[in-house]
Parts: C-alpha cells; sequence; structure tokens
C-alpha cells in the first residue's frame, strides 16, 4: 500500500471474496484502535458491530455479488475498545490476477450519524402526525357519511309524513262536512227565528247545538261544548247528538234529556279511567202558547233574555257540567218571555275574545236589528278580537227571536 | 391459471420439464437471486420464480399491512401461485426465511409439494435462554432494523415513492428492477419484524413433506446449531453441511449448492422408484 493511501482521510481496507481482510490503511486502523497484525486475515465480521453482521449478510454480501458495487452504505464498525462507530461504506469488486478483491473506503460519520438520527425521530413524528390526521379525516369521512344518510332518510320520511299529513287533511275536510251535515237550518215562523253560527278552532269542533220543532207550539234548543277541541272532541259531540236528537223530538221533559247525556257520557269512559270527557250544556224548552221556557244550565255560560223593553236576564248555571260527577239530578228552571224577546246562546269561545259584558252591550245595541245584522256584528267583533290574540276555541252561538 | 395472481407476485416461468421447482427468495431479495443457481436446472424442470407482495417487481398496489404483518401472509402468496399454476408435487427451494415460508404452505398445503430444500433456514433467530440458541439477542435484531432505516434515506426513499404513485409509468418499474434488494422502507421494516421477531418452531413438526437442509459454514445468520436443531424436529429431513461460506451459497458457491440439491433429488427418486 502506497504511503498515500496508507495516510489518507479515509479508512481504506480490501476484502477476499470470504470477506477476509486483506489489508488496512493506517487511517483505519486508528480509528478501530488494532495494530495491523490483530487485523490480517481475520472475517470483516470481527470488525462490525453485531446489527452491522446481519445487515452485512443480509445486504451487502448480495448486493456485491450481483452488482460488484455499493455506496453510500450506513454501516456501524466495531472498534477495539467495543465502541460502535457509524461509518458511510462504498466498496467495490475488481477482478485481479484471476481472484476477486473487495475495495473498501469508510469515513465516520459520528456528527451526521446524529444529525440523521434526529432527522428519523422527527420523519417518525411527522409520520405519526399524519396518521393520526389521516385517521380524524377518515372519522370526519364517516360522520359525514353517516350525516348524509340520515338526512336522505330523514327527506324520506318527511315525504311520507306529508302524504300522510295531505291524506289526513282531506279525512279531516270530510268529517267537518259530515259533522257540519248534522247541523239544523235557520228556523222562521210565526213564533220565532232562529240563526246560528258555528266555528271550530280546527277543522272539527267541540261544540255543537240543535234546535227542532216538536210540535206546533213548542221548540227544543240545545247548545253543547265538549272540553278541549279537534277530532276527540268532535267525535264525542257526534255521539252525543244522536241522543239528544232522539230525546228532543221525542218531547222529553228537560231533565230527561241532560240526565241521558249526563249517562252517556259517563258510560263511554266507565272502562278507561284515565281518559274522562265531559262538557258543558244548556237546553231549553220554548212553549210558544205558555211563552214559557223551561231549562237547564250544567256548567255553561249563562244565556241571555232580553226582553222588548232592553232588559236582561241571565240564564245562570245551576249544574256542574255533563260527565264530571255521576249520579247528580237535574232540576229544570222555567222562565216566561214577552212578545219581542232575545235569546242569545254562546259558548265560552264567544265569551272570552269579546267579554261577557260587552256581548251583552252588543246585543243591547243591536235589539231593533233584524237577527242577520246582529249576527254579523258579534262575527266581527269575534274577527276583530281574534285578530289582536292567539286565543283559539271553538265559538258557536245561537240567536232566537221571539215573537 | 389466475393471471392477477402472477402479475401481483411477478411470476416468472423458464425451463422445458414439466415437474414444477418454485424458488422462494429470503428476506429483502427478489427473484434475481436465483438466477445461477435455477438456470441449472431448467433442462428437466419447469422453473417457477417469483417475488412476494411488497419486494422486487411485485405489484406494490396489492400490499396489505394487516396480512404481510406474520410470515403466514408471504406463506399465502406461494400457495396463491401454486394455486393459480395449478401445481402438484412441486420442489420447494427456500432460500433463509423463504424455508420458513416453505414449510408453514406446506402445513397447509402439503399436495403442493413433494420435496422441501431449505437453503440457510431458522425457525426462530432471537436467542432464548437455557431453551434455544436463534443466533442473536434483541437488540442486534432492532439494531439492525435501524440500520435498515438509516440505508433507506440514501438509497430507497427516492424511488419508493415515485413509485407507488405512478403505477402508469413503466420507466420507473424498469428502474426497480435493477434495483436489487430494495423495497419500500415501511414494507421492508414490517418483512424485517415478521422474519426476524418470528418464532416457528413449533410449526417444524408439523411438516409433513420430505425435506433437505443445507446449512453454510460459519453462517452468523444461520449458525449450525440451528441447522441442527431443525434437522432434530423436522420429520423425514436430511441435513447437509456445505464447505460454503456465509449465508448464501446459492450465490456465493453455486455450484456446490447445485449438486447437493441434486445429489439430494436423484437420491429420493431412487428411493420412490
Amino acid at each position: 500500500m502506497n504511503e498515500q493511501l496508507n495516510d489518507a482521510p479515509c479508512g481504506f481496507l480490501t476484502l477476499s471474496e470470504e470477506d477476509a481482510i486483506l489489508s488496512i490503511n493506517r487511517t483505519l486502523l486508528k480509528i478501530l484502535g488494532y495494530d495491523h497484525e490483530q487485523l490480517e486475515g481475520k472475517h470483516f465480521n470481527f470488525i462490525l458491530s453485531a446489527s452491522a453482521i446481519l445487515f452485512h449478510q443480509l445486504y451487502l454480501v448480495p448486493l456485491i455479488k450481483l452488482e460488484n458495487h455499493i455506496e453510500e452504505i450506513y454501516i456501524s464498525l466495531k472498534a477495539a475498545d467495543g465502541e460502535e462507530i457509524p461509518v458511510l461504506l462504498n466498496a467495490v469488486r475488481r477482478v485481479r490476477v484471476g481472484s476477486s478483491v473487495i475495495e473498501c473506503v469508510v469515513i465516520p460519520m459520528r456528527k451526521r450519524n446524529e444529525l440523521e438520527n434526529e432527522l428519523l425521530l422527527a420523519k417518525k413524528e411527522a409520520m405519526t402526525a399524519l396518521h393520526a390526521k389521516n385517521e380524524a379525516y377518515s372519522d370526519l369521512e364517516k360522520a359525514h357519511e353517516m350525516v348524509k344518510m340520515q338526512k336522505e332518510e330523514l327527506i324520506e320520511v318527511n315525504g311520507k309524513n306529508e302524504k300522510y299529513k295531505m291524506e289526513t287533511e282531506r279525512e279531516m275536510e270530510l268529517a267537518k262536512k259530515i259533522q257540519e251535515a248534522l247541523l239544523p237550518v235557520p228556523i222562521s215562523n210565526e213564533h220565532l227565528d232562529i240563526q246560528a253560527y258555528y266555528k271550530g278552532a280546527n277543522q272539527l269542533s267541540g261544540d255543537l247545538y240543535g234546535y227542532y220543532q216538536i210540535d206546533d207550539r213548542r221548540f227544543g234548543l240545545i247548545l253543547l261544548d265538549v272540553m278541549g277541541h279537534g277530532l276527540s272532541s268532535a267525535l264525542i259531540t257526534m255521539s252525543l247528538h244522536s241522543i239528544f236528537q232522539r230525546l228532543i223530538l221525542k218531547g222529553s221533559e228537560v231533565e230527561t234529556v241532560m240526565k241521558e247525556l249526563d249517562d252517556i257520557l259517563h258510560s263511554l269512559f266507565r272502562n278507561t279511567s284515565e281518559t274522562s270527557y265531559y262538557c258543558t250544556g244548556v237546553y231549553l224548552l220554548i212553549d210558544t202558547d205558555k211563552k214559557e221556557i223551561s231549562y237547564i244550565n250544567a256548567g255553561h255560560p249563562p244565556v241571555i233574555l232580553q226582553d222588548m223593553n232592553g232588559k236582561q236576564y241571565h240564564l245562570q248555571s245551576n249544574r256542574p257540567p255533563l260527565g264530571m260527577f255521576e249520579g247528580i239530578s237535574f232540576k229544570t228552571n222555567a222562565i216566561t218571555y214577552n212578545k219581542d224577546s232575545f235569546l242569545f246562546l254562546y259558548t265560552d269561545g264567544v265569551e272570552e275574545p269579546i267579554g261577557p259584558d260587552q256581548l251583552c252591550t252588543l246585543i243591547k245595541n243591536h235589539s231593533t236589528a233584524p237577527l242577520s245584522t246582529l249576527k254579523q256584528e258579534i262575527i266581527n267583533s269575534l274577527r276583530v278580537e281574534e285578530n289582536n290574540d292567539s286565543y283559539k276555541d271553538d265559538q258557536c252561538f245561537i240567536l232566537v227571536k221571539l215573537n | 391459471m389466475n393471471p392477477n395472481i402472477l402479475l401481483r407476485n411477478n411470476v416468472k416461468l423458464k425451463g422445458n420439464g414439466t415437474r414444477p421447482m418454485i424458488f422462494a427468495p429470503g428476506f429483502g431479495c427478489d427473484q434475481n437471486v436465483w438466477q445461477s443457481v435455477a438456470k441449472d436446472f431448467e433442462d428437466e424442470y419447469q422453473i417457477i420464480l417469483f417475488d412476494y407482495v411488497g419486494s422486487g417487481n411485485s405489484d406494490l398496489q396489492a400490499y396489505n399491512v394487516e396480512r404481510y404483518s406474520s410470515l403466514e401472509g408471504y406463506a399465502q402468496d406461494v400457495l396463491d401461485v401454486c394455486s393459480a399454476l395449478d401445481l402438484k408435487d412441486a420442489i420447494f427451494v427456500g432460500h433463509s426465511v423463504g424455508c420458513v415460508i416453505g414449510m408453514l404452505a406446506s402445513i397447509k398445503h402439503p399436495e403442493y409439494f413433494s420435496k422441501l430444500v431449505l437453503v440457510g433456514p431458522s425457525p426462530c433467530y432471537l436467542n432464548l435462554p437455557d431453551e434455544y440458541y436463534g443466533g442473536f439477542e434483541k437488540e442486534q435484531l432492532l439494531g439492525l432494523i435501524d440500520m435498515m432505516e438509516k440505508n433507506y434515506i440514501g438509497w430507497a426513499t427516492a424511488f419508493a415513492g415515485t413509485v407507488m404513485s405512478n403505477p402508469d409509468r413503466p420507466e420507473l418499474k424498469q428502474e426497480l428492477e435493477k434495483r436489487f434488494c430494495s423495497t419500500d422502507p415501511l414494507i421492508a421494516r414490517q418483512f424485517a419484524e415478521a422474519t426476524f421477531f418470528a418464532d416457528n418452531r413449533k410449526d417444524l413438526a408439523k411438516v409433513k413433506v420430505p425435506s433437505l437442509i443445507l446449512q453454510c459454514s460459519e453462517d452468523v445468520i444461520a449458525p449450525a446449531a440451528v441447522g441442527e436443531y431443525i434437522h432434530k424436529h423436522l420429520p423425514d429431513s436430511t441435513l447437509n453441511m456445505m464447505k460454503a461460506t456465509g449465508h448464501c451459497p446459492h450465490m456465493s458457491h453455486p455450484e456446490e449448492t447445485i449438486f447437493l440439491i441434486r445429489q439430494y433429488l436423484d437420491d429420493s427418486s431412487a428411493i420412490d422408484v
């Protein structure tokens, strides 16, 4: 080995095909802390760290075999004192005088190695962060997909709801027509004139009225207000309607009519203690010959009777609402009237928005006007109040002019 | 024949014979390591060379982290190739970890194989005190993995990324073909962990296919004691100590390797007759 190579600023060694050390320069001997004699003829593994022995065998041996050279390989050498020295290795395999020799150059890279360690660490951290980011992103994607699916489900359910709603509305419209078909047409004869107004808070109403000419002198007037409003209340009015129509037309006594209605309400809910419906109501039996009104008011707003001079009498409630207490007795009251008196029957849906005093004044002020005018005035007042207020209840009233 | 598997594992068929002979590379290497040895058998055998998914010129897109986290996944590659080619009674020649991979494959489907030739096998690389000598301490194996990682900084990172993301650029694949023994660093690391931390000692007894163990002298990776251990526990096995040194006799001493394989195949076929 020439002097220049011997003291070159890099380690140099040659290996046999079998990886025995053939020659080694002074620089490398100094790095490793060995004498020439200690290494010559030794296997290359002798100056490799344990990991490098594996790496050399797994990678470098086949690489050199197949490609005849390797470049920039990082391995660690093992010095005489056991220290592991990170080095960069280049090697070339040359055929010389029939046998091949592997020439190696090694350069220690302690400082660069530290830098690379730092870089690797940073890279690992970056990979971990990237992995976490990707995980989070994939979770988000999943959540997004879920929301999309739920939205689609909602749209579908909504469509079904819409269809159901339309069907229900159609049914309710039909039910409303059936309910309205039960209402009597206005009566106008030599004994009296009757007009009525009827409006449900929803399509269906819990209010119901009826008036019937029983014979040539007697008329029956009934007004009921089932608690609540809407479908359930409307169904109850329907079941009550068939009862009262039959009883009234038969000319039953006032207390008989009310007692029967009370009984039917109790019997409807006998088996279901959780539900019970009650109903306020008033029944008036008018005898036009005697000019006498027999009546029972069960928890209902007072019926206003106004005589020809404008004096008003209130036919007050003297019984609890129907269906509330079982087995109570009903007592009929009676009052006589003069020619040209007014009767005004109404539900609380009319009384509450206008106010009882205002209602009385309204009737008094229009006592000489035709019934239809008074009716319109009351409706107008209701409209005004409705606009001011969100109050919503079934509304019903009956106006009777007694001749 | 399933063309997808053949592409996936970069299967190459050579030779003029009908009896199949399949060569499995060891850790970190591709089918090129078998060049010299395989060539010698071309006249009488059908030669099958392949790369594991993740190494050589295999389809990296087919790599699955879960599957290839254990040697069973690599054994499945061998079985897939055998199944795709409809092999029967093949001679399996494996190197290093390729031996365990072949043993695992033969346990699952012994009908594919007639003989196993195991070059430098080891069922477990770790030393287990008072129990087993594999040749390595855990720290040394971890050091190897670190060293692999650092060398990728210098010579593999650049192309690993580009190949993965440019499947439509064949010139990069050409480039890859030249890069013997280099793979994607993450895949190489996983393969290293699957290989060097595996313990397949219990599987030896399950192998039913007869086998030849070729044990090198002075093999630091699979020392002679390991070869003897395998011979003792592997049923119907023949142990042959080689003059060749190192861990890659098929590359460093192809003549001796060929000679011993031939001798074994001839002897055992004589017994068959």
